[in-house]
C-alpha cells in the first residue's frame, strides 16, 4: 500500500483542553471498595495510608462506589481542590471503567490520557478470596504501580480528522448495490466500482430465487436502473481499484477502468452489431453453455444498457481487418481508439462487497464434471432452466437436448472438503431444495432425488419449501455422493451413495446430474492491507459484535466477501455495512487514536525494523531517509516499539520508561516471590479478567503489567525483570496465528521468545521462569492454571541474578520529555499541530 | 508392549478417526463394499468415534487396502490406516481370522508367500534370467521373533485351536 501524506492530516485545530503546566506531580489516588466485592478482602484503609506514602501523591480518597455519580463527582472536585494532575482509581478493571473516568476528569478539565486505572477486583479481591494479607500486599504494590506510571504520564491532544463526505464501494452485485442505494439515498455521494460490464453480480444470472422462487431478474432489474440513474451514485463499470491510500476519512483512490470500445450515451442497445459479428465467444453468462459475439451485452436488463467489445476476441476494429460493426452502427457509437483510463477519486469511507466466486468443480474429479457432458452445476442448471437462457426455459440434457427424466442432485460440492473448502457455504441446501422445486413445477413427472449429508434449512420460510418438497415427491436420501460413473452409450450416469440411513449402497441411474456448488473466496485480491481467513473471505472485527467493520477503521465489508451467503443475508449486511459507514460520514468529522507512536527521530538509526512490524502500513520514509509514523493510520499496537533496536520510537500511555518504572516498582520487595505477568489489553487481559469474574482462585505472586497489543513486550522487558531478581515473567498475547486484534503483534512478540531464551542460558536462568502463552478471553480457566503453575515455578529460589548493563534509557527520556514541551507550546500559541510535524517542530525547539 | 501400548494405540485411532464426520464418500467409494457389505469403513470409523472400542465382528480383514478412502475422504481421514490399526489390534487380541493365520505360518515356514514354481524356473532359463534367490525361513523368522509377529501368531493359532474344541 502506498502512504502518501493527504491534505487532511493537519487535524484542523485542536480542541480546547488544559494541560497541566505546573512542574510539581500531584497525584490523587482514589481506591474504591466496590461495596464488599473489594472491600471485604482488601483492606482498604491500609491500602489508602499506604497510598499516602507514595512518591508524587498528594491526595487519596476512599469510596464504596467510586463509579457512582457522587464517587466521580468526588473525583472531579478533588482535582480542582489540591489541583490533582495525575488520576489512579483503583478499583476493577480497565476494560470495564477506563472510558468511565476518562470522561469523568475530562469534565473536570484534566486531559483524559492522565487519568489510569489499577484493578483490584479482578486481579486480586475477587480471585484472592481466601488470602485477605496477602491480598492487601499486592493491591498495595499494583497501586505503587500504577503512581509510578502516572508520575511520567503525558497529556495526548484528542484529534480528530475531516471526512470526505464520499463512499467507494467495490463490486456491485446486490450488496454493493444496495450499499451504494443505502448511502446515495442517505445523500451522500458514492462511487460504485464494477468489475464486469454490467452491474448485478451473481443473482442476475439466476433463473428463481429461494424461498418464494421469485423470479431473479424481475426484483434485481428495478433496483439496478435506480442504480444506474441515482443522481447520487456515479457507476464505474468495467474496473478495478488500482490503488488505496491514506485513512479514515481521507482515502485517496485510483481505479482503472478498461476500454469498452462503445460509446455508453450513444448506443441504443439495438443489436445490429451482433448481426454482422463474425466472431463466436462463449458466452459468460451462459456459464459457457451457448455461444455470443465479440460484441457483446451481458443480458437483455444489463446496466450500463449498452454493448462493449472483447478486445481479445474482435479481430480488429478498422476496417482493412473487419470493422463489420463500425460500419453497421447508425449511432456511431463505436470507438477503435478507446483506451485504459485512470479515475482519481477522495472518499471517506470503503465498502468492500467484491463477492464469492462459485466454486470450481473440476476440483473434485470424482464427479466426473467436464468428462460427462450430462453432469452439470447449479448455476448451469439456472441458465437451463432461466427463459433467457440458452434453451429458452427448455431442461434438457446437453449431451442430446432431450428431457431427462431422472434427476440427481448432489450436496456439498466444493465445501465441507479440506481439498476445496472445509466450511459449509451456507447457501446449497436451499438452493438445491429449490431447483427441485423448479424441475418438478416444469416437469412433474421427471423424478428428482436429492443427495445430502446433513439438510441445513436454516433460513426463515426454508423449512415450507423443504415440506413443499417432500409433497412434491423429490426423495431425499442421507449419504455423499462418492463417485459418478457414465454409460458411454447412453451417456446415462450411475451414481454410487452409501445411504447411511440405512447402512447400503445405492447405485441408481440418472438421466442428468446437478452439482450443488459452494463458494470460493475471493476476498484479499485488493489494495488494502485486510486481512482474510484461510479460505480467502475478509475477518470482521468483532464476530458477533461488529460483524461489518474489519480492523482498518472507515473500511467495512458486507455480502458474499465476508462469507458465503444468500440473497437476503447479503442485502441486510449491505444496510448494515451502509448504516455503519454514514456514521462516520455524517458527522463530517472522525476522531483517531491520540495513542499513535511516534518516532523520536534523535535515536532512529534509521534501520527500518518498524516498518515491517506495522501491520497498518502506517509507518514511511520519506525522501531524506527519515522514518515517520503517520497518526490517522496507527492503531498503537506498538509492535514496532517492541523491536526497535533503538528504543526509539515513543509509545504514549505505553512508554519503555513507564513499563520499566512498573516493573521496578512490582520487583521493589521480595522480588524472586513475584512473577511479572504481561498481558494484552484485548485478550489475554480480558481472559485474566474472566478469571475474576468467575472467581477463579490462585496464589497472590502475580503482578500483572497491561500493554495494548502483546508485540509491544520488548526483550529488554523480561531481561529488566530478571535483573532486578524477578521469580518468573509471563508474556501473554492472543492465539496465534490469527487471533491478534491487531493482526500480527503476536506473532512477532513469538519470534522474541527464542531470544530471550538464549539470554536466560546465557545468564543461568532456569527455563522455566519464563513462559509465553495464548489466553483468550474466554479462557480464565487457562490463567488460572498458568498462574497456579508459575506460582510453583518461583517457590525454589533464583539460582543467578545477572547484574544489568548500563543502558541509555534516560536518554529517550529526556527525548519524551522535550516532546511533551513542545506539545504544550503548540498549545499555547494555538497552532495546528499534526503528527507529522511534530518531528520537526520537536527539532526547532531543541535549537532554541 | 502389553495393555499400556494398546490404550495409547487406540487413543491415537480415536485422534486420527475424530474430523469423520460419516458422510459416506468412503464406504460408496469402496471396492469391497460393493460386493460384500459387510465391510462398512464408515461404520468401523464410527465404533471407534461414537463407542470409544475397536470393533470386535473382523469386518476389516476383508479391506483390499486400495486407498481409494484415504483418497476421497473429504476430512482427510487415513481410513485405510485405521482399519490397518483396528487389524493390528484385533490381531493382538487373538481375533484374526484362520485364514490370515495360516498364511502368516506358511510365510514362517517356506520364508515366502507363494513357492517359486517349477514352470517359472523354466521360463526364465529359457529368457536366460539368473536364478531366483531362494527365500531363507530362519531370516523371515528372525524377523518375525524380532517384531513380536511370532507371538501374535502363535497367540491366534491358540484361539483358532481353543475355537474349534
Amino acid at each position: 500500500m502506498t502512504t502518501s501524506h493527504p491534505k487532511g492530516s493537519s487535524a484542523g485545530p485542536p480542541e480546547a483542553e488544559v494541560v497541566s503546566s505546573e512542574p510539581e506531580l500531584r497525584i490523587g489516588v482514589f481506591p474504591c471498595k466496590c461495596g464488599k466485592n473489594i472491600g471485604a478482602v482488601v483492606d482498604i484503609d491500609a491500602v489508602a495510608e499506604y497510598a499516602k506514602t507514595l512518591p508524587g501523591v498528594v491526595h487519596v480518597q476512599v469510596n464504596t462506589y467510586t463509579c457512582a455519580d457522587p464517587g466521580q463527582r468526588e473525583i472531579q472536585e478533588a482535582i480542582t481542590q489540591h489541583g490533582l494532575n495525575r488520576i489512579v482509581v483503583a478499583s476493577c478493571s480497565p476494560t470495564m471503567h477506563e472510558d468511565t473516568f476518562r470522561k469523568t476528569v475530562k469534565a473536570a478539565g484534566l486531559n483524559p490520557y492522565l487519568c489510569i486505572m489499577t484493578n483490584i477486583r479482578e486481579h486480586v479481591s475477587w480471585v484472592h478470596q481466601h488470602d485477605p494479607k496477602s491480598a492487601t500486599q499486592k493491591a498495595m504494590d499494583l497501586i505503587a504501580m500504577s503512581v509510578a506510571k502516572a508520575a511520567t504520564l503525558v497529556a495526548q491532544p484528542e484529534l480528530d480528522v475531516p471526512v470526505t463526505q464520499a463512499a467507494l464501494i467495490v463490486g456491485a452485485g446486490v450488496a454493493g448495490m444496495q450499499a451504494a442505494l443505502d448511502l446515495a439515498d442517505a445523500g451522500f455521494k458514492v462511487h460504485l466500482v464494477e468489475r464486469q460490464p454490467t452491474i448485478g453480480g451473481i443473482m442476475a444470472i439466476l433463473d428463481k430465487v429461494f424461498p418464494q422462487n421469485d423470479c431473479s431478474i424481475c426484483i434485481l432489474g428495478p433496483k439496478m436502473v435506480d442504480v444506474a440513474k441515482h443522481p447520487n451514485i456515479s457507476l464505474i463499470t468495467m474496473a478495478e481499484v488500482e490503488s488505496i491510500s491514506g485513512y479514515v476519512g481521507n482515502f485517496e483512490v485510483r481505479v482503472k477502468q478498461r476500454p469498452r470500445y462503445v460509446d455508453m450515451d450513444k448506443c441504443t442497445s439495438c443489436g445490429d452489431c451482433v448481426e454482422v459479428c463474425p466472431v463466436d465467444v462463449p458466452s459468460r453468462t451462459d456459464q459457457n453453455l451457448t455461444w455470443q459475439k465479440a460484441i457483446q451485452i451481458p443480458f437483455p436488463q444489463a446496466v450500463p444498457s449498452s454493448y462493449f467489445i472483447d478486445p481479445e476476441a474482435c479481430l480488429g476494429m478498422d476496417l482493412i481487418r473487419c470493422g463489420k460493426c463500425i460500419d453497421r452502427c447508425e449511432q456511431e457509437a463505436i470507438i477503435p481508439s478507446d483506451k485504459a483510463k485512470y479515475i482519481d477519486f477522495d472518499v471517506g469511507v470503503i465498502i468492500l462487497a467484491t463477492g464469492f466466486k462459485p466454486a470450481d468443480p473440476s476440483k473434485t474429479p470424482r464427479l466426473g464434471w467436464g468428462r460427462f457432458p450430462n453432469v452439470i452445476t447449479t448455476l448451469e442448471f439456472e441458465r437451463l432452466i432461466n427463459a433467457a437462457g440458452p434453451t429458452e426455459g427448455k431442461l434438457v440434457r446437453p449431451s442430446d437436448l432431450i428431457k431427462p427424466t431422472s434427476v440427481a442432485i448432489a450436496q456439498c460440492v466444493g465445501s465441507r472438503d479440506i481439498g476445496t473448502r472445509s466450511a459449509c457455504s451456507n447457501y446449497c441446501c436451499a438452493e438445491s431444495v429449490k431447483c427441485a422445486l423448479l424441475i418438478k413445477e416444469h416437469y412433474p413427472d421427471t423424478e428428482v432425488t436429492i443427495y445430502y449429508q446433513d439438510l441445513r434449512m436454516h433460513g426463515k420460510y426454508f423449512e415450507d419449501q423443504y415440506l413443499k418438497a417432500r409433497e412434491e415427491g423429490v426423495k431425499f436420501i442421507r449419504g455423499r455422493v462418492g463417485e459418478i460413473q457414465q454409460y458411454p452409450d447412453t451417456k446415462n450416469l450411475r451414481v454410487s451413495v452409501e445411504d447411511t440411513t440405512h447402512n447400503k449402497l445405492s447405485m441408481e441411474t440418472f438421466d442428468m446430474v446437478i452439482l450443488s456448488m459452494g463458494a470460493e473466496g475471493a476476498a484479499g485480491d485488493f489494495p488494502l492491507p485486510i486481512s482474510c481467513t484461510s479460505d480467502s473471505f475478509y475477518i470482521e472485527s468483532h464476530p458477533k459484535l461488529k460483524p461489518v467493520d474489519t480492523s482498518s477503521a472507515g473500511v467495512f465489508i458486507c455480502g458474499g466477501a465476508e462469507s458465503p451467503k444468500d440473497i437476503r443475508d447479503s442485502v441486510i449486511q449491505a444496510s448494515a455495512a451502509a448504516g455503519r459507514a454514514a456514521i462516520i460520514l455524517q458527522k463530517g468529522r472522525y476522531p483517531i487514536e491520540a495513542l499513535s507512536a511516534k518516532i523520536m527521530q534523535d535515536l532512529c538509526s534509521r534501520c527500518g525494523t518498524c516498518v515491517s512490524r506495522c501491520p497498518y502500513g502506517a509507518i514511511s520514509q520519506d525522501g531524506t531517509g527519515k522514518f515517520t509514523i503517520m497518526g490517522a493510520l496507527c492503531q498503537a499496537c506498538g509492535t514496532c516499539a517492541g523491536d526497535c533496536p533503538q528504543d526509539a520510537i515513543y509509545m504514549p500511555n505505553f512508554t519503555s520508561q513507564q513499563i520499566e518504572a512498573q516493573i521496578e516498582t512490582a520487583l521493589a520487595e521480595n522480588p524472586s516471590d513475584k512473577i511479572v505477568a504481561f498481558a494484552c489489553a484485548f485478550c489475554s487481559y480480558r481472559g485474566s479478567d474472566l478469571a475474576g469474574v468467575s472467581r477463579m482462585q490462585y496464589p497472590t505472586n502475580a503482578r500483572v503489567i497491561r500493554a495494548m497489543c502483546s508485540g509491544r513486550y520488548s526483550v529488554k522487558f523480561a531481561q529488566k525483570a530478571f535483573e532486578l531478581g524477578a521469580g518468573a515473567v509471563l508474556y501473554s498475547g492472543c492465539h496465534l496465528p490469527a487471533d491478534c486484534h491487531f493482526q500480527t503483534g503476536n506473532v512477532w512478540m513469538a519470534k522474541r521468545e527464542p531470544r530471550i531464551r538464549g539470554w536466560m542460558k546465557r545468564n543461568n536462568i532456569e527455563d522455566e521462569r519464563f513462559r509465553v502463552e495464548w489466553v483468550s478471553a474466554g479462557e480464565g480457566k487457562k490463567w488460572q492454571t498458568i498462574m497456579t503453575e508459575m506460582a510453583n515455578a518461583v517457590k525454589t529460589p533464583r539460582k543467578n541474578i545477572p547484574t544489568p548493563k548500563t543502558q541509555t534509557v534516560a536518554k529517550s527520556e529526556k527525548s519524551a520529555k522535550s516532546k511533551t514541551k513542545t506539545t504544550s507550546k503548540d498549545k499555547q500559541a494555538g497552532k495546528p499541530r499534526s503528527p507529522s510535524k511534530g518531528a520537526s517542530q520537536k527539532k526547532t525547539t531543541r535549537k532554541k | 508392549m502389553g495393555e499400556d501400548f494398546q490404550r495409547n494405540q487406540l487413543k491415537e485411532l480415536k485422534e486420527t478417526a475424530l474430523p469423520c464426520f460419516q458422510c459416506g464418500v468412503c464406504s460408496s467409494s469402496c471396492p469391497v463394499f460393493r460386493v460384500s457389505p459387510e465391510l462398512n469403513p464408515r461404520l468401523s470409523v464410527d465404533s471407534i468415534i461414537s463407542r470409544g472400542k475397536v470393533p470386535s465382528e473382523g469386518n476389516e480383514w476383508l479391506c483390499a487396502y486400495c486407498l481409494m478412502c484415504d483418497q476421497r475422504c473429504p476430512m482427510g481421514v487415513s481410513l485405510a490406516e485405521i482399519l490397518m490399526v483396528i487389524k493390528n489390534i484385533s490381531a493382538r487380541e487373538g481375533k484374526a481370522p484362520p485364514d490370515v493365520i495360516e498364511s502368516a505360518e506358511s510365510l514362517m515356514a517356506d520364508g515366502c508367500q507363494s513357492p517359486i514354481s517349477s514352470r517359472s524356473e523354466k521360463q526364465r532359463e529359457d529368457m536366460g534370467l539368473p536364478k531366483l534367490p531362494r527365500a531363507n525361513p530362519a531370516d523371515v523368522q528372525m524377523l518375525f521373533r524380532a517384531t513380536g509377529a511370532a507371538e501374535v501368531v502363535e497367540l491366534n493359532r491358540k484361539a483358532v485351536e481353543e475355537a474349534s474344541e
